[in-house]
């Protein structure tokens, strides 16, 4: 009886609490062994900088030839750039091994030993592994949004703090949606043909305003594939948009509902499991 | 070991026509190859056409916002279409020249592979340039040409001015692919003297599409910048073979782009053979 409160088995909160110490046990494991790799972590520091200031350039040269992008100033544009890179971050920080699950963990055999594990297998899979390059996507996109947040005379309140406290993480839940669901594709099929990839390469649009697309687009981005959602509508909590703030808010049950879902689609997948027996 | 032994001992003292032999050989073994992984270039249409898609509704936007600017409907001395057509033609472009032997030649260094192929009777870097070549032919016909069923009827992209353009674009996209893959293999060689390789190829995957000018036309940039650029390779891999074809360079111009890239496709050739033999004087492979 002891051993099982220990382990957190019973009730809610403390399956939470215990799932929360092995997420810690993870990461501490992981930090030591970063710890060997002190470059890689300077590496990855200057190679995201670098990206960054490439895309940078290109907004400010497109800027160049333009007053306002639709009506979009430039340091709007940025300031949603800016706050794209949060939750980007924290999405990169725990999704690494949603790359290459497939061949990992089911072709490769390695979900039997997730199985053998008394821990949920969804926070076995995301806490094995860590991409510190999310952090350097934090630290960056908050200097631009900071910046951007100047230049546009930004009275940043308290309330601000908050709503940008709610909307960061459930901004985040969204991406691991996404693609914790095409994840979850390849319980029932291996992932042969690589559906991540083209997912992954909207997002570089969705940190665009939205109205620049036409009616379609944004109907697709905001209810079938909900990357409005990961920058544009959250920002405008901050920017505005001519539209009521509380769009921004919708953000938290969008990302609670998209990270459910697949949360589900997992487990349904998860039981679906059947080994290769390598 | 003395200059006269190396050279007896070289075992690709061929017969001209074995090496051709030899050499495209590789080409049908890479088109092979990825014939075998198909399969993932379905999703890759996908991909390009999402590309092509964002670029044109962003250029589109920024084409309207700037009408009050410049009443003759000019940016960066392009129209609407004609810069819709540098987007789509960019992109059809890159589906054809791309390949990773920067990713491939490092990973075979410091994984120690380069062992196995240093003993082998052939030039390390003409194989690799060969099985581009048989990578992009694959491409071409796979990849290249869906895509192009795809975007061309979704933006209705116009023809070149003349007909003849198509012939000199696509002369000019081979060349790219000649100066793009010898540009990887000298990033690869980095791996010889670098421990971790990983960051060079991060940097070169963000900026390689916006040194090129697929993300945005050079016209945009400073005028100092468009100098910069024309001392460069870059721009022979996709900005020059795109504006080949919007009828940007005509008679003695086209001539002259053509023989430069002509030029650097030799140079960047010769560069790599010069910076390999130099490398694998002193390879130090552990374990393997």
């Amino acid at each position: 009886m002891d051993l099982r409160t220990q382990r957190g088995t019973e009730g809610f909160w403390p399956r939470l609490i215990w799932q929360g110490r092995i997420f810690g046990a993870y990461f501490g494991q992981f930090v030591k062994m970063r710890l060997a790799y002190r470059m890689d972590f300077l590496v990855d520091t200057l190679a995201v900088s670098f990206s960054m200031a490439i895309q940078l350039t290109v907004l400010s040269v497109l800027f160049s030839k333009i007053r306002a992008l639709d009506g979009w100033s430039f340091e709007q544009v940025l300031f949603i750039y800016g706050f794209s890179l949060l939750p980007l971050g924290l999405f990169n920080l725990i999704s690494v091994n949603f790359y290459g699950f497939s061949d990992k963990y089911i072709i490769g055999g390695k979900f039997d030993r997730v199985l053998l594990r008394p821990v949920n297998t969804l926070v076995q899979v995301m806490f094995e592994s860590f991409n510190v390059s999310g952090l350097n996507e934090i630290i960056l996109g908050t200097a631009v949004m900071i910046y951007a947040g100047m230049k546009l005379n930004f009275a940043f309140g308290v309330g601000d703090f908050l709503a940008l406290l709610v909307l960061v993480p459930s901004a985040a839940l969204v991406y691991t949606g996404v693609f914790l669901a095409i994840t979850s594709v390849s319980f029932w099929h291996e992932d042969r043909m690589g559906l991540a990839p083209p997912v992954y390469n909207i997002i570089r649009f969705s940190r665009y305003p939205l109205t620049i697309y036409s009616l379609p687009v944004r109907v697709f981005l905001t209810f079938v594939l909900p990357f409005a959602w990961v920058a544009f509508y959250p920002a405008t909590w901050f920017i505005g948009g001519g539209q009521l703030p509380l769009v921004a808010l919708l953000t938290v049950p969008v990302g609670v509902v998209v990270f459910s879902g697949a949360v589900w689609m997992w487990h349904r997948g998860a039981a679906n499991y059947a080994s290769t027996g390598s | 070991m003395s200059e006269t032994t190396t050279s007896r001992l070289a075992p690709w003292r061929r017969s001209a026509a074995g090496s051709v032999g030899l050499y495209s050989y590789f080409v049908r073994l890479a088109f092979l190859k990825f014939l075998a992984y198909r399969l993932r270039y379905y999703t890759g249409v996908v991909s390009y056409t999402i590309f092509v898609t964002g670029h044109y509704y962003i250029y589109s936007a920024l084409f309207a916002s700037a009408v009050a600017d410049s009443p003759d409907g000019l940016v960066g001395g392009l129209t609407l279409p004609e810069m819709i057509t540098y987007v789509a033609v960019s992109w059809i472009g890159r589906s054809f020249y791309f390949n990773n032997i920067a990713r491939e030649l490092s990973r075979q260094i410091q994984e120690g592979e380069i062992a196995v192929l240093l003993i082998k009777p052939f030039h390390v870097q003409t194989v690799m340039m060969f099985e581009a070549i048989g990578e992009s032919g694959f491409r071409l016909l796979m990849f290249t040409l869906p895509i192009m069923v795809v975007i061309v009827p979704l933006f209705r992209i116009q023809g070149p001015p003349e007909p003849m353009l198509y012939l000199w674009t696509f002369v000019s996209f081979c060349l790219a692919l000649v100066i793009y893959s010898q540009f990887n293999f000298l990033l690869g060689c980095l791996a010889f003297g670098m421990k971790n390789i990983q960051g060079v190829m991060r940097a070169k995957m963000v900026s390689m599409d916006f040194l090129t000018g697929v993300v945005v036309p050079f016209t945009f940039f400073p005028l100092w910048f468009q100098h910069l650029m024309d001392w460069l390779p870059f721009q022979y891999v996709s900005y020059i073979p795109v504006t080949i074809y919007l009828g940007k360079h005509q008679g003695p111009d086209l001539a002259r782009v053509l023989l430069v890239q002509l030029a650097w496709s030799v140079a960047l050739f010769v560069a790599g053979r010069f910076v390999w033999q130099r490398s694998v004087r002193n390879v130090i492979v552990q374990g393997g």
